[in-house]
Parts: C-alpha cells; sequence; structure tokens
C-alpha cells in the first residue's frame, strides 16, 4: 500500500505521515518523490511517498480520517502561522461537497469540455478545488478569466446552498500559485524601475485579490509606495516613489 | 450546447427552476440567447453590479470558442 504526504521539510512529511496513518516512524518505509528548497518566495516543499508492508498496512488508519482532524496540536505557533497542507482526501466527503463538484463539474461539461473535479484542500472557511482537463488553458483563460467566472459561479451557488461561511477556490494546473509567484516578482520589479526613474507606474487593472499581493509585497519596502486607482472591482495600482526614509 | 448551459446555471442559481426558459436565435455568424427567469429571481442571474451575469457571458464564450461562433446572452424580465 502507498501513500503521499507533503511538508516543508522531509521531518515534517514523515511525522504527518506517521500521525496521519497512526503508525510508529520505523513501521513503513519513506521514499523521497520531489524536494524542493526554499527561495526568496517560496517555501520548501518534500514530496514523500509511504509504503506499508504486513501488518503495518493492516493496522494503518484510512488516511481520510484526517479531513476530520482539528489542526495538530503539537505544534500550535508553527501550525498557525503556516498550515501545512496535508494531500487532502479528493473524493467528496459529504453531501455539500459532493454538490458543489457536481456542480462545477457539470458547468465544464455542458461548456462542451471533459473535466474532472476533486477536492484540493479543505480549510476552516475554504474548500479548494482542483479542475483537470484536457482544456485546461481554455477553462483558465486569459488571465484566468474563465477560471475565476467558474470558481464565481460556484460560490453563488454554495451561497444558494446556504453555505455563505464556505469559499470556493478554484484552481486548475496550479495556476493561482503560479500567477500569485509572477505577480510577487512583477511587484519587486516595478519597485525597482521606480526607484531608478524615480517617476511613479501604474500595474494593469487586477482584481482585489491580486492587488492585495502587490500591497503586502511592497509593504516593507520603505522608498516606494502603492496606491490602488480607479473604480469596480478591477482597479489599478500605481507603484510611487517616495525616497529614502528618514 | 451553449442553451443546455445558460439553462442549467440558471436553473441552479434561482428559487423557481420552473420560470426558468432559455430561447435560442440562431444567427449565421453568432447566435442569441435569450434568458427568462421568473421576475423574484432577476437579481439571481444578473448580481451586484452585473457581477453574474458577466460570469455566466464569460462562460458562456469559453464554451463558444470552441466552435469559433459568438454568443449574445440577453437576460429578458
Amino acid at each position: 500500500m502507498e501513500y503521499e504526504f507533503e511538508g516543508k521539510t522531509e521531518m515534517e512529511a514523515i511525522d504527518a505521515a506517521a500521525a496521519e496513518l497512526g503508525l510508529a516512524r520505523d513501521e513503513f518505509d519513506v521514499e523521497i518523490v520531489e524536494s524542493v528548497s526554499g527561495g526568496l518566495f517560496k517555501k520548501g516543499k518534500v514530496k514523500i511517498r509511504i509504503h506499508l508492508h504486513g501488518n503495518a498496512a493492516a493496522n494503518a488508519r484510512k488516511p481520510e480520517r484526517k479531513v476530520e482532524r482539528e489542526p495538530d496540536h503539537d505544534t500550535p505557533g508553527e501550525a498557525a502561522r503556516e498550515p501545512v497542507r496535508a494531500p487532502a482526501n479528493p473524493e467528496a466527503t459529504d453531501e455539500f461537497e459532493r454538490q458543489v463538484i457536481d456542480f462545477t463539474r457539470d458547468i465544464v461539461e455542458k461548456m462542451g469540455y471533459s473535466g474532472k473535479v476533486s477536492v484540493l484542500f479543505r480549510e476552516e472557511k475554504k474548500l479548494g478545488l482542483r479542475l483537470e482537463s484536457d482544456n485546461a488553458s481554455i477553462l483558465i483563460g486569459k488571465k484566468g478569466k474563465n477560471l475565476d467566472a467558474i470558481q464565481l459561479l460556484a460560490n453563488v451557488y454554495v451561497s444558494k446552498l446556504g453555505r455563505e461561511d464556505i469559499r470556493i477556490v478554484l484552481d486548475s494546473e496550479n495556476y493561482r500559485i503560479r500567477r500569485e509567484e509572477s505577480l510577487v516578482r512583477l511587484a519587486y520589479e516595478t519597485a525597482e524601475k521606480v526607484r531608478r526613474t524615480k517617476q511613479s507606474s501604474l500595474l494593469e487593472p487586477m482584481n482585489p485579490f491580486e492587488r492585495r499581493i502587490i500591497h503586502t509585497t511592497l509593504n516593507d519596502i520603505v522608498d516606494v509606495e502603492t496606491k490602488s486607482e480607479g473604480e469596480g472591482l478591477y482597479k489599478q495600482v500605481r507603484v510611487l516613489f517616495k525616497g529614502a526614509a528618514r | 450546447m451553449e442553451r443546455d448551459l445558460v439553462e442549467y446555471i440558471a436553473k441552479s442559481l434561482v428559487d423557481d427552476p420552473a420560470g426558468v426558459s432559455v430561447n435560442v436565435i440562431e444567427g449565421e455568424k453568432s447566435t442569441i440567447l435569450e434568458l427568462r427567469v421568473a421576475s423574484e429571481d432577476i437579481g439571481k442571474v444578473i448580481g451586484k453590479h452585473g457581477r453574474i451575469a458577466k460570469a455566466i457571458r464569460t462562460v458562456l464564450s469559453a464554451a463558444a470558442t470552441k466552435d469559433s461562433k459568438r454568443v449574445h446572452l440577453e437576460i429578458l424580465d
């Protein structure tokens, strides 16, 4: 039997596996599948595969149980700052999840594309869904336009179901994570340009989530400041030169 | 089919699914879809600042790209 787990470090991934499967660390074999070391904007990530043999396989708890568990209490500080996303059970675990997954998949299918929708992560107020499709690039659309539209409809549907407390995050091909990284890069590049030319720079229109990434990225940089301009949902961020802090 | 898509979304979001109907006006290069919902439900398919209507139109045009046709959605009450 094999299961995959992830953590920021190898140790953390193994701990997660042990806790989730209810086994001691010497009861399973660990294979490192992927190891990404942390960079400037990126956290390190280690993906491991657990191999279970004989008794251990029989004794192991079903990993799906993890879903209902409270966040790890062993390391409260760490867990609160950066919750480790253990791989969530991709299947719907209740009627609500099933309805949202079906709704999202039905939209994709009625758009004329084949696709598979599964659970990507579960948080207290969020449900992350993964959309897999051969037509992912069309379903994501320019600057995530189509993905955003499907996500919005899923969220409206969710409030129709009376679950306004839950927000749906729809991702495909890790688009949202990649977009976030490229926005952080854009923020730094723009700050650099503004500092060099001492002239402000106006970025392309972005949604509130994207603008927030720009604002927070440049928040700590003392010689530039950011400001939103325009009206409506898609405002533009202007990066201005402020000069050295006194 | 685009008609099914609009009908499915509308029926999922309104309180009165029986009040949803979609009329298709097929043109040479473009198709017009006329969506009708019960008058109490009109806000459910338009949304604040037209957010929902815009999302339906976006999804619709993504669906239409595969057969390179233009689809217009009109919401009637």
